[in-house]
């Protein structure tokens, strides 16, 4: 679960920052004709997202979301910004409540 | 067509008293979403399709997305699946063959119908106490439901 978490935390901040980056920098570029950015950071995003949805569908179906926080989530890699605002929504609307239901934690929760 | 419906849903819920679980697959809701579905995965295929043509016609960057939209359409087909697998788990898991009757499931946030749902055969599970902490953890996510009203996500 922990473990599910972190990978699902590290894939949404990486995938989020390539994102940005593509969007606001790779996107610029090519539309001032300098395509080269776009198009290695566009494919490089493509891959960093199956990742992510890889390891958000696991995280996913660990919390055992409903369809709806689930297509958030997942969808949440393809719009910029998007994968930090759902990273923190689900953090404190999910993963919070589900690792304080768990019997014992690896860690003391914190406070 | 192939993703739209689950192989054998009937099976499934034969073993279900009272009425086939099955039923809720051809509610209107399900049945706008199997139909998304198969608009999805086929345009998805029809993505890759599009960048494969592409690839071939010397546009060496869609070879990476010739071979990505197949996979997110086979993603979208495994979704699908297990998503309608959690919802038999589930309609299972409270009270079989009464899921009509327990309308205001949905308004509940997933944690708590994940906490229903593993408690539900009174059976499996008479202790007391265990009862009363999950009881004790579905209040507790009723209320942080309500945290992310003033964050504009509601669902």
């Amino acid at each position: 679960m922990r473990a599910a978490v972190l990978r699902y935390r590290v894939m949404a901040y990486i995938t989020g920052v390539v994102l940005i980056v593509l969007c606001f920098v790779g996107i610029p570029l090519q539309v001032a004709g300098y395509p080269a950015v776009a198009n290695d950071v566009g494919v490089l995003h493509g891959i960093l997202y199956i990742i992510y949805l890889a390891c958000a569908w696991i995280l996913s179906r660990k919390l055992a979301l409903a369809t709806k926080p689930t297509v958030i989530m997942l969808l949440a890699g393809t719009i910029p910004i998007m994968t930090f605002i759902v990273e923190r929504w689900v953090t404190r609307r999910f993963i919070k409540p589900a690792l304080a239901a768990q019997p014992q934690p690896a860690q003391p929760v914190r406070p | 067509m192939e993703n739209a419906a689950p192989a054998t849903p009937a099976e499934d819920a034969a073993p279900a008293p009272g009425g086939p679980v099955w039923r809720f697959l051809i509610q209107p809701r399900w049945v706008g979403w199997h139909v998304l579905m198969v608009v999805l995965f086929w345009g998805m295929l029809w993505l890759g399709d599009w960048q494969f043509h592409r690839a071939i016609s010397g546009n060496g960057l869609s070879w990476a997305y010739t071979f990505e939209w197949p996979l997110f359409a086979g993603f979208a087909v495994v979704f699908w699946a297990k998503t309608i697998k959690d919802e038999f788990r589930i309609k299972r898991g409270l009270a079989p063959g009464t899921a009509e009757s327990a309308p205001g499931l949905d308004d509940l946030p997933v944690t708590v119908r994940a906490v229903q749902a593993g408690t539900g055969p009174p059976e499996e599970d008479e202790d007391p106490e265990l009862s009363a902490y999950n009881a004790y953890l579905a209040r507790l996510n009723a209320e942080v439901k309500h945290h992310g009203r003033w964050h504009g996500w509601r669902s």
